[in-house]
């Protein structure tokens, strides 16, 4: 569940200001945010994930007011609650496919359940790379890992920044299926920013910056 | 990766380096100290005869350069009568056997080291010696052994005595100077030396029996020791005696703490040098340290941004790098002593005579404690300065700019 109202920010030393439109879904509904790039698509999605704080306005995730948690309590929740996917996805470069997963859930204070991870390794079509490390995948594997990491700790919102903007039609599509998938399967919230339209039918909600 | 890895080696080698000159300094220090301390053995001052007063400190305590000449038997017991006078130890020498030095002096000289027999007994009669424990273990001396003396105190000397010295007595262990003399009655020197001027005597007047005599009965009267070794009842022995003894008689009184003080000054002048280059060694690997974990705070910001959206708190972030920290600091630590262990043993083993012996003393667990609290506080705080973009971290920012 995540509610905003009347969220502005502006980042220090610059006097543009910008105003986002509320947001209101209820638990397992997805949302899809477009906008052209220097928007705001990504300051809104980090004001979500509780990395920027807004200037004004409230934002809820399953009543929890974000604006409201001291720092350390704002990283404990997003590691609890949030799952981040990137457009370009990162892995720590030293760990294995595995242990990157295991040190994800790590920092979320989860143990590993391990018929968990393995399926959902073999649903993102990685379980034989589980011991490859991060450089020795490709770009669609590393991405796929980005989702997996994104969805391991059962989060309740996941929120993904351009992930398909480098992508072909297929790959598009594939992706977008998979974060879908994964969010429905954790009843999670999945709001994806991006100014690529090819997604948007696949979305049922969606709002325009 | 691999310039990571070369700063931190060269962080754990130059930390290693300055922690091994600071522990061995440290050694030096306490060995010399220990040194000095111990074979000073309550004396307060030594009575000998006039000239450097170092000498005759270093000549009658540490037994390590030649005496500054003789003095009078009779007008040394004079002074040992004094009321101020609590213990009066008379020491000759000249003698030695290969290299070890034949010292004559009475029962108390091993007072005053606290020296117990091993095995045997002490001297009852002239030409018996007890060996100190050095002595007899690296001469491979047994009691009933019988030595020839050399004259002088160099070990190559080519004047050897006729007169056999019997070994009767062993000394164990006390980690003193005495471990490494060779202690006899003071008749046992007198009379060595007594038969050669007779022998030089016997040359020159053959047919004069009558002078040979007198030569004799003078020889009593001028009895000679190389020192006195004097202990005070009271300070004020300390304050008075040293002044009348340098004034009115031809002998001079020497302080050994005093002398063997300004020696350690002086010899300390170079420990000191070593230490501030410790010191300064520890500034430029706490520098090197710093650029190492400030680099690679820089080099990870990505992936500790990453890590704060996994949930990792700043402190939990921080105690990462602390554990890292720590890491060199022991590998550092290990490394340090390692080397200063080794380092300080071949410097001593390579310094140690026949006259200097059990140098090496173990530092005391303070002083490790010590050297160990001032790297770790040099260690966390170059990981504190290096880690401030770590508490200022916009992970917002970082993330953005690598999209």
């Amino acid at each position: 569940m995540v509610r905003t109202t009347d969220v502005t920010f502006s980042y220090p030393k610059k006097t543009a200001v910008f105003n986002f439109p509320d947001i209101d879904l209820n638990e397992g509904e997805n949302l899809l945010i477009l906008g052209k790039s220097g928007i705001g698509k990504t300051t809104l999605l980090h004001l979500l994930a509780g990395l920027l704080q807004p200037a004004s306005g409230a934002i809820t995730i399953d009543h929890n007011r974000l604006n409201s948690f001291s720092s350390n309590k704002l990283d404990r929740f997003r590691g609890l609650n949030i799952g981040l996917v990137f457009q370009k996805n990162y892995a720590i470069q030293s760990l294995s496919v595995i242990d990157n997963l295991q040190a994800r859930l790590l920092f979320s204070r989860k143990s590993m359940n391990k018929t968990f991870v393995f399926d959902l390794l073999k649903q993102l079509d990685l379980l034989a790379l589980k011991n490859s490390k991060p450089n020795e995948l490709s770009e669609g594997q590393l991405q796929r890992l980005g989702i997996a990491m994104a969805v391991v700790h059962y989060p309740q919102v996941i929120l993904a920044d351009e992930p398909t903007s480098s992508l072909d039609d297929e790959n598009c599509k594939l992706v977008i299926e998979l974060l879908l998938q994964q969010a429905k399967r954790t009843n999670a919230n999945l709001i994806v920013i991006t100014h690529d339209h090819r997604i948007k039918s696949l979305f049922s909600k969606s709002i325009v910056l | 990766m691999k310039s990571k890895a070369l700063y931190t080696f060269l962080s754990v080698v130059t930390l290693g380096l300055s922690i091994a000159l600071l522990l061995g300094i440290k050694a030096l220090t306490t060995s010399f100290e220990y040194q000095i301390e111990n074979n000073l053995a309550g004396i307060d001052l030594v009575v000998g005869a006039k000239g450097s007063p170092l000498q005759l400190v270093l000549a009658s305590v540490l037994h390590m350069d030649n005496p500054t000449g003789n003095i009078n038997y009779n007008e040394a017991k004079k002074i040992a009568k004094n009321p101020l006078v609590k213990t009066a130890v008379p020491i000759s020498y000249g003698d030695n056997y290969k290299g070890y030095k034949i010292v004559g002096t009475t029962d108390d000289f091993a007072s005053l080291y606290n020296a117990k027999l091993a095995t045997g007994a002490t001297p009852n009669k002239s030409m018996q010696v007890v060996l100190g424990h050095t002595v007899a273990e690296q001469l491979h001396l047994k009691l009933g052994d019988h030595i020839l003396s050399a004259h002088d105190l160099v070990e190559k000397s080519e004047e050897v005595h006729d007169e056999e010295l019997e070994v009767v007595g062993i000394y164990a262990p006390t980690h003193t100077v005495i471990d490494r003399l060779i202690t006899t009655k003071l008749e046992s020197v007198w009379d060595l030396h007594h038969h050669e001027e007779e022998e030089h005597h016997e040359e020159e007047h053959d047919e004069h029996e009558e002078a040979h005599h007198e030569t004799k009965h003078q020889h009593n009267e001028k009895k000679e020791i190389t020192s006195l070794l004097l202990s005070f009842t009271s300070p004020i022995g300390l304050l008075t005696l040293p002044r009348r003894i340098n004034e009115k008689t031809n002998m001079q009184a020497a302080l050994p703490k005093y002398e063997l003080d300004k020696l350690y000054q002086y010899t300390g002048v170079g420990l000191k040098t070593v230490l501030w280059i410790a010191y300064l060694i520890l500034v430029i690997s706490s520098l090197t340290l710093f650029v190492s974990f400030y680099k690679m705070v820089k080099e990870r910001a990505f992936d500790l941004a990453l890590l704060r959206t996994y949930g990792a708190s700043n402190f939990q972030l921080v105690r990462m790098i602390l554990y890292e920290g720590i890491i060199i600091g022991v590998l550092a630590y290990l490394t340090g002593f390692l080397i200063s262990k080794i380092g300080v043993s071949v410097l001593l083993q390579s310094i140690q005579t026949n006259q200097i012996q059990n140098l090496a003393q173990g530092l005391p667990f303070m002083a490790y404690l010590q050297i160990a609290g001032l790297i770790f506080t040099v260690i966390i705080l170059s990981i504190l300065l290096a880690i401030y973009p770590i508490i200022k971290m916009n992970i917002s920012t970082i993330l953005s700019h690598e999209k």
